[in-house]
């Protein structure tokens, strides 16, 4: 019997680790193109800065998650290529010696971490901003009040009613609460989303920078007709707002 | 071993403990249900002219559901013991021995039977049957929202159909790995004769059935209002069927307590000798993590509706605004357990697809630390991000953030787990099987629901997608593309050791890539819909969300048909299958070394344990 | 619980400790339940929702007022005494005094039954209705979930003694061990549910 006088070749030198890479190098934009353009194609188009940063984060979040999903799927895709073997008796064997390996166990779990690292600060960044917007004193208030099965809402010039206008560019803090179960207000476009409960006033905040017709749609199971606990917002220019309010102010007063 | 007679030699209750059967159950649930209702429709009080939402009636409804409970327990025979306690009459060794299901044949099957085996096997069909109730109910959610308008099912009916697809298959993916094979296979692979506490294994099967029957009879009683989490104060106004949903709970948690401190004990006290933890299987790991993260969380949820009864029969205020009652109150309680809960789901499937992965690439288990280190973390991190549920409600939004943090720092472990998967068949010599197809099927499906995790628990991207159908679609890949996947493959794999009959390989394999296919396709579909904007728990949606609907319809029937060709597999398989070997996969782990029909006490001579099961190829250890 | 289902029989100290330890587990469960309880009673005083812990007088219905809690203190204080009886009991069958066991088992037992018509008393003479609002919903939820444990604590304790004169523990008494261990809990959940009442 000869003996083999060549060195084992380094670890990323090995004929599966070299295949692993190359799938990993196609993978890699694969997945994140494929998954970041379904998400962001299925959400349309946003309506407030806050939505504009949500869609920015499910694309950002794939990118950054791809690299780790093609690294799984590539080594998946590599052991599956090598022997496979079918039938009703066993294999022989592997001739692996491997039952641990500190250093891949160290790198696995510093790079999740530092992922996760990421995704905490980049998520935080963002809920500070959503926190300052609700206690922003510029911005004007209305009272969102939800019942079985509908929305009301309380301008702040005392007009009342089951529509929703906004103007433009301006901020307003939604005070949100419910008469009877918990409901949840969900200004869709604008990805914005507050409960609405029995007994207390929540807030949520938002900046809605187009003109145009959105989706308000409960999003928390409250009865029967849940489904169709929904109404639209219009988001108007100043001017008209103004001119819309204090028609609906004066309709309560005459009424 | 001379052989006992399986006549009880006590005289005075010969007759009972032989006479009694889950027919006497069932009779003696039912009568005594149908007395009290009368007793209380004549005998209670009239409401008060100031108590909303019908007092009485709930009153009649749960008192007539306990007495179920009480009648169905006593003729199944489960006071039995508790009676022979206190009297200080003592079962005799043949009492024991009758218990156990000694020469009794198939009816030890329906009966009270403290056998593991017997046990496990109640389980498997119990699960198999709740499944399919489950899956119907799935069905029929699925139908009315092939179309925009929805129509088939009534409104009420269809909220009523949702909330308990979702309650029945939680507990269903809940008992589905621990039940069936914690049980059956579990005592045997730690080396030991049975449970700890035989009794009360019995008890944890039949309670499931007692629990069942109130779910059931609920329907017909107007059904839930609710999701699957029963929320407050909804809850309160919903139809008589609520007080199912309430008992079926109430009773359920009583059988994961009594499960969580059998299988608990079990594995601390009675492995092999030689089984130190280092030597113990990952599944037992598993196993031992899951029941005892649901100890300390069901009954907070137990107790959250004991409460929720309480409002709707006497009054009370717990979620009562106007009582002083608060709904993020029970938000708390329900998620402090609604958390754990889906890793109590999880964490056995993965697990016992962590032990099939060395039998199926002949490679050692790659980093068992790492493993258990994973599992470690899951559950224990899993006690402290409830609150992610509870994001958008508004209770304590200075309170969004720790969570968030410990809702990121869960995908550290998970990503443990995937390591050691992938580091498993890294260079193995892969048999190509559905077990391993299944391992496979989890990599895929749960990188899904783990990433669209991350997404979620992110507070701002949360705050658009919560209440859509994006979170349905996300906990679907994780409970059952991931969950479901690794019960389907324990099931697979382990048939041989339950059955002595090898599961029909070509139907298993069709079914796998059906259900599997299908389920993709559905789900993709759910997030797309979640993702334009659909909310969940609806019946009727806006014609936008058509397309990806109907997707997710036909996504839905391929995997009903895959589940039926599974069924038929099983039945099939079961009566006249291919008869199998003692090991015909080869594995090392100790279950597979008895052979089929396992003696009562599982081994002639208890096995002395000196190495772990994971000695493939060179790596011997 | 005495006799195990198989022919091979094992040292009583292995079979006690492995019951002991289902037991313990048991009672995690409980404390769990327990913990929770405390929560609700916390959390909804923290609340105080629309008013409503304690709710003020209207026309029809007079100002709802906490009860003091000296009922609850004092339930705990049978159950204690109770405790302490049985531990008398228990250290009695250490040191192989069967007369010991049995008087303690049986002072127990009685103590446990005053316990629960105490604590029955409390329930059925509250000057309150569960629809008074948040706390006397807490307050309900408190003293009969407390009933019910002293409910078991009754058949056990029934069972303790009537198996200790019976001869029952002469060879082993794993068992009076266990029950120790429940009545330690059961005490120590009345005193908490004692202590949350006391704020009021």
């Amino acid at each position: 019997m000869s003996l083999d006088t060549q060195k084992s070749p380094q670890w990323w030198k090995k004929k599966d680790v070299k295949q692993t890479f190359i799938f990993w190098l196609i993978f890699t934009p694969l997945l994140g193109y494929i998954s970041s353009t379904i998400q962001i194609r299925s959400i349309g188009a946003p309506a407030s800065e806050t939505m504009a940063g949500v869609i920015n984060l499910i694309g950002l979040f794939t990118w950054v998650a791809a690299p780790v999903a093609a690294l799984v799927g590539a080594m998946c895709l590599t052991t599956l290529l090598s022997k496979r073997h079918y039938g009703d008796n066993p294999p022989p064997e592997a001739e692996n010696e491997i039952r641990n390996s500190p250093r891949t166990n160290a790198i696995w779990i510093t790079v999740s971490s530092v992922l996760c690292l990421f995704a905490l600060v980049t998520g935080l960044v963002v809920l500070q901003k959503d926190a300052e917007a609700i206690t922003d004193s510029a911005a004007m208030d209305i009272n969102v009040t939800g019942q079985q099965w509908a929305w009301n809402y309380d301008y702040p010039n005392g007009a009342r009613t089951e529509v929703l206008y906004l103007p433009v560019n301006k901020p307003v803090v939604f005070h949100i609460t419910s008469v009877d179960v918990k409901h949840s207000f969900w200004v869709v476009q604008m990805g914005i989303k507050m409960d609405a409960n029995p007994g207390y006033v929540t807030e949520t905040a938002v900046t809605p920078n187009k003109i145009g017709v959105f989706d308000i749609r409960c999003a928390e199971l409250c009865g029967l007709l849940h489904a169709y606990m929904q109404n639209k917002v219009h988001v108007v220019s100043q001017a008209d707002y103004d001119a819309w309010v204090s028609n609906r102010a004066k309709m309560e007063a005459a009424a | 071993m001379t052989t006992l007679t399986n006549r009880p030699t006590s005289a005075h209750k010969k007759a009972l403990i032989e006479h009694l059967n889950i027919f006497t159950a069932l009779a003696l649930g039912a009568i005594s249900a149908f007395v009290v209702w009368r007793l209380a429709l004549q005998f209670l009080p009239q409401d008060a002219e100031t108590s909303p939402f019908f007092n009485r009636e709930d009153k009649i409804t749960l008192l007539s559901m306990i007495a179920w409970f009480v009648g169905f327990m006593t003729g199944i025979g489960a006071l039995i013991a508790p009676f022979r306690w206190v009297t200080g009459k003592d079962l005799s060794h043949e009492e024991n021995m009758f218990y156990a299901g000694k020469d009794m044949g198939v009816k030890r099957y329906f009966r009270y039977t403290t056998d593991h085996k017997v046990v496990g096997i109640q389980y498997l069909v119990m699960t198999m049957f709740i499944f399919f109730i489950g899956g119907t109910l799935a069905m029929l959610i699925r139908t009315n929202l092939g179309h925009p308008e929805g129509g088939w099912i009534h409104p009420q009916a269809y909220n009523s159909i949702v909330g308990t697809h979702g309650i029945i298959m939680i507990v269903a993916t809940i008992i589905m790995v621990t039940g069936p094979f914690g049980n059956f296979i579990m005592p045997i692979m730690i080396g030991a004769r049975d449970m700890a506490f035989p009794r009360l294994n019995a008890l944890s099967f039949w309670l499931i059935v007692a629990a069942a029957v109130p779910l059931l009879w609920g329907q017909f009683l107007g059904g839930i209002s609710t999701g699957w989490t029963a929320y407050n104060p909804l809850a309160s106004q919903a139809p008589l069927g609520m007080d199912g949903y309430i008992m079926f709970i109430c009773i359920f948690a009583i059988s994961t307590m009594v499960a969580g401190a059998n299988i608990t004990t079990t594995v601390i006290r009675m492995r092999a000798k030689g089984m130190t933890w280092n030597r113990t299987p990952i599944f037992i790991y598993g196993t031992v993590a899951s029941v005892g993260l649901a100890l300390p969380a069901f009954p907070v949820f137990f107790l959250s509706q004991i409460m929720s009864g309480m409002d709707r029969a006497l009054g009370t205020g717990f979620y009562d605004a106007a009582h002083g009652g608060s709904g993020w109150l029970y938000e708390n309680l329900f998620w402090i357990m609604g958390h754990p809960e889906v890793y109590v789901i999880l964490i056995p499937a993965v697990a016992a697809l962590m032990e099939m992965a060395p039998v199926f690439s002949r490679n050692p288990l790659f980093s068992f630390n790492v493993a258990v280190l994973g599992i470690a973390g899951i559950s224990g991190l899993s006690v402290l991000v409830w609150a992610h549920h509870m994001y958008m409600a508004g209770w304590a939004p200075l309170l969004n953030a720790p969570f968030m943090l410990t809702t990121e720092l869960i995908s550290i472990p998970t990503g443990m787990l995937f390591l050691v998967l992938v580091g498993t068949l890294w260079r193995g010599r892969l048999w190509i099987t559905v077990p391993l197809a299944s391992i496979f099927a989890l990599l895929w499906n749960f990188m899904i629901g783990g990433i669209t995790g991350i997404y979620l628990s992110d507070v701002p991207a949360d705050a658009f997608l919560h209440g859509s159908m994006y979170v349905t679609a996300h906990f679907h890949y994780t409970l059952m593309g991931a969950g479901l996947t690794g019960a389907i493959a324990s099931l697979v794999y382990w048939f041989p050791k339950m059955t002595g009959r090898m599961l029909d390989k070509k139907l298993s394999w069709i079914s796998f890539w059906m259900v599997q296919i299908g389920f993709n396709v559905a789900f993709i579909g759910m997030f797309i819909v979640g993702l334009a904007g659909q909310p969940r728990r609806v019946e009727g949606y806006s014609a936008i969300f058509s397309r990806g609907n109907l997707i997710t319809t036909i996504g839905a029937y391929v995997i009903m048909a895959g589940m039926l060709i599974l069924l038929h597999a099983v039945v099939s398989s079961w009566r006249n299958g291919v008869k199998a070997p003692m090991n015909p996969w080869q594995a090392k782990t100790l279950e597979w070394s008895v052979a089929y029909p396992i003696p009562l006490e599982n081994f002639d001579v208890l096995p002395i344990v000196s190495s772990d099961a994971y000695g493939y190829g060179k790596a011997k250890s | 619980m005495s006799v195990e289902t198989h022919a091979h029989h094992e040292h009583p100290d292995v079979v006690g400790s492995r019951n002991r330890l289902g037991v313990i587990l048991i009672l995690v469960a409980d404390i769990a339940f327990a913990l929770s309880m405390l929560f609700v009673y916390f959390y909804l005083r923290m609340q105080n929702v629309n008013d409503m812990w304690l709710p003020a007088a209207t026309e029809e219905t007079p100002a709802i007022l906490p009860l003091s809690s000296s009922s609850g203190w004092t339930v705990t204080a049978i159950m204690a005494i109770g405790l302490l009886a049985h531990f008398y009991g228990l250290k009695g069958v250490r040191e192989k005094n069967q007369t010991q066991l049995n008087l303690g088992g049986l002072v127990a037992f009685i103590l446990s039954v005053v316990g629960l018509s105490y604590q029955f008393n409390t329930i059925a003479t509250a000057p309150f209705t569960f629809g008074s609002g948040a706390y006397t919903s807490c307050f309900y939820l408190i003293t009969i979930m407390n009933f019910v444990h002293i409910a078991l604590t009754v058949f056990i304790s029934l069972g303790n003694w009537n198996r200790t004169r019976l001869g029952l523990y002469k060879a082993d008494h794993w068992h009076v061990d266990i029950v120790n261990v429940w009545w330690i809990w059961m005490t120590v959940s009345s005193l908490l549910g004692a202590f949350a009442l006391s704020f009021t």
